[in-house]
């Protein structure tokens, strides 16, 4: 009996389980659209930023961060209800060890929130008021943005596992990871440019690792020329090293059957 | 890793190979200060039923958690059907657990299908066993059925086909019965002495003790995470040499009870609401007593064959339904 099947089938688990929640299915990805058509025309109207150009298709990678976010957040908290509903015990009875049940579960997480953004990023692409720049060729920026959301998603699914392991509750969970999220979505350059900041505020946005698949993302779908924040070599490196990092230890973690 | 497939894991019926299914020697365990297993040693033969019996907090579903992998032991051996605990021995093993432990959003298949992948069934195999095991338990009608829409008894008996799914050959129950009304335990002990009678071992954690009495063959006393005593039932209460007397009173007979510990040939004294049960050396002298000095305050009296409620209680100077002091979770 290989991991791999076992590995599989947890994750068609998770999936099914996702797509047979429709209102989370659907508000998932309207969330963000309504968001970008509020606060994108709000804002390009009502306080008309001089410093960007076409805020809409600026918030547009914003938001899709912010769904690989929530959605990660909210698939890793699945850990909790498999817990109190007794399957976690059941899971860790089977001849494979936790890591292989964390894996199984963790990897769905990944593919939900990837998928949701993905969603997201193929409506913003069919909406006339949002412009695209595609600055590498269509391929290649899909291609840049892709990458950035699954890496996001293996960071952020990674990160939701560590948490877990030192929250006891849901609700402490969603509690600390909006505490953690919130200022990390703040200051990633998703609502407004890093640039013109503060120094206090850069350096939290040069230690915050969204802010490098938001910069990735930017260069990929936004930017018309220019090098991005830290540059698409600094946003590949960073990225890649801490979601493979955190993503590892993530599913490493010791599974107690007490918490 | 590859983990080899659980052998028979398609078959019905084997013979046992081992001659203990279960044998632990000088386990430790602690929840913080407090030890769950102080030094427990058993065997539980092959193709038995063995009880382990004991209050909340005696160390019944430790040792379990223990036996599945659960839990590590602080110190002490553990054998499992012949050779050292290991994810190769969790293939052979099925686990009924003590709380529900159902996905309420999957169906019956679903969960059933789960498990076979966990456990590496191919999945024609796993079909075909899911599907006699549905049959058997008197659930294929609800194969599709979300689990959340089962009654308790269908919970329960779908759990135990998940848990023999892998055609294990050691059964570890863990209060398997517990909150069914008693039609459904009934079924539910039919299922399980099937299991039983294709050699399968079932190691059942219980505190309830007619439930030992009637189904176990071999029960182990447990009281603080120690073995207090081991043996058939009818051998334990044998060797207990008491008969047990129910007393009904008019009113509260607290001060009864008092004055009868202090009798000749009485021994053990249990209060619940308006009813004492007494064990005795010998039922008919107590009696006299008991009328000559308490008179109409008596409302009836019967006489009750010893049960091992009694041998717990005479062994360990408490009842198995008071509790043991079970803080850190398991039992």
């Amino acid at each position: 009996m290989s991991q791999a099947t076992a590995i599989v089938a947890l994750m068609k688990r998770d999936l099914r389980a996702f797509l047979r929640s429709r209102s989370q299915l659907y508000s998932s990805v309207l969330f963000p659209l309504m968001l970008l058509a509020i606060l994108g025309t709000g804002v390009s109207d009502g306080l008309d930023p001089k410093h960007i150009r076409d805020y809409v298709t600026f918030l547009t990678p914003g938001m899709i961060a912010m769904t690989a976010v929530f959605s990660s957040t909210f698939s890793s908290a699945s850990y909790y209800q498999d817990r109190d509903s007794g399957v976690l015990k059941v899971l860790l009875a089977s001849p494979h060890s936790p890591r292989v049940v964390l894996l199984g579960k963790t990897l769905s997480a990944v593919i939900i929130g990837a998928v949701q953004a993905l969603l997201v990023l193929a409506v913003a692409a069919a909406i006339p008021a949002i412009h695209f720049q595609w600055q590498y060729g269509v391929g290649w920026s899909l291609l840049a943005a892709v990458f950035a959301i699954v890496v996001l998603n293996l960071f952020l699914s990674g990160l939701g596992q560590l948490l877990a392991s030192k929250i006891r509750t849901m609700q402490g969970f969603h509690l600390v990871m909006n505490l953690v999220l919130f200022p990390f979505l703040f200051f990633s350059g998703a609502f407004f440019p890093l640039t013109d900041l503060p120094v206090w505020l850069k350096v939290l946005g040069r230690l915050n690792p969204l802010s490098y698949g938001v910069d990735m993302m930017h260069l990929a779908l936004y930017a018309n020329g220019g090098g991005g924040y830290f540059g698409l070599p600094m946003d590949l490196g960073v990225l890649t090293a801490l979601a493979v990092a955190v993503f590892y230890f993530g599913t490493s973690r010791s599974v107690s059957p007490d918490r | 890793m590859k983990i080899a497939a659980a052998p028979g894991a398609t078959d019905r019926t084997f013979a046992p190979t081992h001659p203990a299914a279960v044998e632990v020697r000088d386990l430790v365990y602690r929840y913080g200060e407090r030890r769950a297993l102080d030094g427990l040693s058993l065997a539980v033969p092959s193709g038995a039923i063995f009880g382990l019996l004991g209050p909340n907090g005696s160390g019944k579903s430790t040792l379990l958690s223990i036996l599945i992998g659960r839990r590590a032991a602080e110190s002490g051996e553990v054998a499992v059907l012949g050779e050292p605990l290991s994810n190769h021995q969790r293939a052979r093993i099925g686990i009924v657990f003590q709380e529900p432990s159902l996905d309420p959003q999957m169906t019956v298949s679903e969960t059933m299908d789960l498990q076979a992948r966990m456990f590496g069934l191919r999945r024609d195999a796993g079909s075909a066993q899911t599907h006699a095991l549905l049959e058997r338990v008197d659930l294929a009608e609800r194969a599709d059925a979300l689990t959340a829409t089962l009654s308790g008894g269908m919970k329960r008996r779908l759990e135990l086909a998940r848990a023999l799914l892998n055609s294990p050959e050691l059964l570890l129950l863990d209060e398997p019965t517990l909150a069914l009304d008693p039609d459904s335990r009934l079924r539910l002990w039919e299922h399980l002495l099937e299991a039983n009678a294709e050699g399968r071992t079932l190691l059942l954690a219980t505190n309830d003790v007619a439930e030992a009495e009637r189904y176990c063959q071999t029960v182990a006393l447990l009281d603080e995470g120690r073995l207090v005593a081991q043996g058939r039932p009818e051998d334990l209460k044998r060797d207990l040499r008491h008969e047990s007397v129910r007393i009904e009173w008019a009113e509260d007979p607290a001060d009864e009870a008092v004055m009868m510990e202090g009798w000749p040939g009485v021994g053990h004294v249990r209060l619940a609401g308006h009813t004492t049960h007494v064990t005795v050396d010998a039922a008919s002298p107590f009696l006299a007593r008991l009328f000559q000095q308490t008179g109409d305050r008596v409302r009836g009296v019967r006489i009750e064959a010893t049960t091992l409620e009694d041998v717990y209680f005479q062994l360990v100077g408490r009842g198995i339904a008071s509790p043991g002091g079970a803080e850190g979770g398991a039992s």
